[in-house]
């Protein structure tokens, strides 16, 4: 076989590295930012883009993980819940114990672990939908949450986390922390999805599960690392959440966030029906909804008004993917 | 034995008409032995009750969706409650309308919305689960910025809280506890509405075909976009009926009423697993639903007296996430050994 045909061939078994969904996504950012810019002179600054990115890292950061788990077929509900225990379990330990940034970080992203490996072990063996089993679940973490919250607020958080955090310390040369974290994990776990079996095989299993079982691929194993890493990433994003709040965590932390994580992976283009997406397109697509929150604020408007653009661009985005299928098929 | 095993376990209403019992006696034995803070009877029982009139009917609207197969699911219901109820609360307490057809336009109100979704998820063939999430953001945040996050809670509103008071039943009514009049003008019609719509209509027989198994049901000149759709509608219908329900009980329009918290369409969705309906459609009956409810209102009403304080609401959540999880995997588990379905 000569050297041209193999990367005819590998080029058809690769998809494109940037799908469609993410260039217009990109488009509809800079145009959205450039349009933000005419109208508040605020906008393009770094006073207004640093919060922007510091507030897009949770979403996104478990964005990835959720990209992967839908990408497999399933969906995880839970991660309101999750991020709820883990930031409480974690300020408790920052406030009682006085423990430091790495401990605080590790104790975090191992209760996420535990949680993610709860639902993996449920979905994988239980042979139970998804979606069932996290909305379970999630019910369970929150009453775990609010057990350890004991009752009301987590009071005195000490800046242990700065580090993730909106200030002076949680940037370098400008760059938070957070979002630069963020954005090193995604590039990491996209080159995984991409360019090795073990990713390959997420693919496989959201195709056609039964298939890619007899071809080899450890399913239930698959997608019980899948919400396993989901749950450590829902341990570190709760880091940046205490980070990013006050010293005071109150009980409604990671409310209708499952909700918020989802739809930045929706309108990233990855299909719910599993088998296909990216985790860059998540990672833009939370920045999209970040930045059209930031916009409406900016430009004065009531801060919900940002939901009904959320709802739009989830309609738009997805639409023009059926729509896309619709050609494929038609073809 | 086994058979009495399989039963069980095969039965979802069997299971949980047990399970409703093993509570009941369970705290009426804790009652006795004087470990509740409050009297666990029967008068109790009654008045908790009136919990169970949005919790059932929501489930029911869950039902409809979901039978309706293709991962049908609807999360805006709890973001139809909240518009829906503002828009009752223009209608009723800011413009004066007559009581019947301010109710009549919000339950058409609801009906519009949730066509909104039928459209998107059976004519443009969105996932249900995004359409409805997209529309759960859109009427949510509509809901709070059309009266500028103000609730409404005019005199008429505030005179509305008298339909959740409990009535005492005619003829028998001195032998048996009061019960609440929202099970009777709301919650009784629509259970029967949504069983005669099932049981006893062509529609209800297509709904069931379609979600059992949707390419078949064209083949066989069902009009499958058609039946789907309107499984929306009458979810949103139901939830616009919800909507009164909800500003009766808080004496106010609230705009965040459904999406508050945990929001109503998890519960919702919880209750419908909880009674049978299979998330993958085409299974799934009224009865089912109903005792779901019975089963998870009186639990939570015993486990209010069992804890002291915010911890009662705290154990209500381990309580519903436990039931539902093992609900779950039972249904798993029964298809794997008995083949069937669990119904």
């Amino acid at each position: 076989m000569t050297a041209v045909a193999e990367a005819k061939i590998r080029k058809r078994v690769l998809p494109s590295p940037v799908t469609g969904q993410e260039v217009v996504l990109v488009g509809v950012i800079v145009v959205l930012w450039a349009a933000l810019a005419v109208s508040t002179p605020a906008f393009l600054t770094a006073g207004s883009i640093q919060p922007l990115l510091v507030a897009t890292a949770p979403v996104a950061l478990i964005g990835v993980g959720m990209t992967i788990v839908i990408i497999t077929g399933g969906i995880d509900v839970s991660v309101g819940g999750a991020i709820m225990v883990c930031s409480v379990l974690t300020a408790k330990a920052l406030v009682e114990a006085e423990v430091g940034l790495a401990v605080a970080v590790l104790l975090s992203v191992a209760a996420g672990g535990l949680l993610g490996l709860v639902n993996g072990v449920l979905i994988a063996y239980g042979r139970v939908h998804a979606i069932i089993i996290t909305f379970g679940t999630a019910n369970l973490f929150m009453f775990l949450g609010l057990r350890i919250f004991g009752s009301g607020t987590v009071n005195g958080i000490p800046g242990t986390l700065a580090f993730f955090g909106r200030g002076p310390d949680g940037r370098t040369l400008g760059v938070p922390h957070a979002f630069l974290i963020t954005v090193l994990l995604t590039a990491a776990a996209w080159w995984w999805l991409r360019h090795t079996a073990g990713g390959r095989h997420f693919f496989a299993i959201g195709g056609d599960a039964q298939a890619a079982r007899l071809a080899g691929v450890r399913v239930q194993r698959r997608v019980l690392s899948a919400y396993v890493l989901t749950g450590l990433l829902v341990g570190l994003a709760s880091c940046f959440v205490i980070a990013q709040g006050t010293s005071t965590l109150d009980q409604s932390v990671g409310a209708g966030k499952e909700l918020a994580v989802i739809a930045a992976v929706v309108i990233g283009g990855t299909s719910i029906m599993g088998g296909r997406g990216s985790v860059l397109g998540t990672l833009l697509g939370a920045l999209l909804v970040q930045s059209v929150a930031s916009g409406v604020t900016q430009l004065g408007w009531r801060s919900q008004l940002s939901d009904l653009f959320v709802g739009i661009f989830i309609i738009v985005a997805v639409g023009a993917d059926l729509l896309r299928a619709r050609a494929r098929r038609n073809r | 034995m086994s058979r009495a095993v399989r039963i069980l376990l095969t039965q979802r209403i069997a299971l949980l008409a047990v399970l409703i019992v093993a509570v009941v006696v369970t705290f009426f034995v804790n009652d006795a032995g004087g470990y509740l803070t409050a009297p666990y009877d029967f008068d109790y029982m009654s008045a908790a009750l009136i919990t169970a009139v949005p919790l059932a009917m929501l489930g029911l609207a869950e039902m409809l969706v979901i039978l309706s197969g293709r991962g049908g699911i609807d999360l805006s219901v709890g973001a139809i409650v909240s518009l829906a109820g503002m828009v009752f609360g223009f209608a009723y307490g800011e413009w004066g309308w007559p009581l019947w057809l301010a109710i009549l336009a919000t339950a058409g109100f609801g009906a519009l919305l949730g066509a909104v979704n039928g459209f998107l998820v059976s004519y443009i063939g969105f996932p249900a689960l995004i359409a409805t999430l997209a529309t759960f953001y859109a009427y949510k945040s509509l809901a709070i910025v059309i009266n500028d996050q103000q609730p409404i809670s005019t005199e008429p509103i505030q005179e509305l809280f008298s339909i959740s008071r409990s009535v005492e039943l005619p003829l028998f009514g001195e032998y048996v506890p009061d019960v609440p009049l929202g099970i009777f003008t709301f919650l009784l019609p629509t259970v029967v509405a949504v069983w005669v719509l099932l049981a006893r209509t062509a529609y209800g027989r297509r709904l069931y075909a379609i979600g059992t198994n949707d390419v078949a049901a064209r083949w066989a000149g069902l009009p499958v976009k058609d039946t789907r759709f309107k499984a929306y509608v009458y979810a949103g219908l139901i939830s616009g009926l919800v909507a009164v329900v909800t500003v009766g009980q808080f004496a106010s329009a609230r705009p965040d009423a459904g999406v508050s918290g945990n929001g109503m369409a998890l519960p919702a969705i919880t209750i419908a697993v909880l009674g049978g309906v299979a998330i993958t459609g085409g299974i799934g009956r009224v009865a089912g639903v109903v005792l779901a409810t019975l089963l998870i209102v009186w639990l939570n009403a015993g486990i209010l007296l069992a804890f002291v304080g915010n911890e009662g609401s705290q154990y209500q959540l381990l309580a519903l996430g436990a039931v539902l999880v093992f609900a779950a995997l039972l249904n798993g588990l029964t298809n794997r050994r008995y083949g069937g379905s669990a119904s």
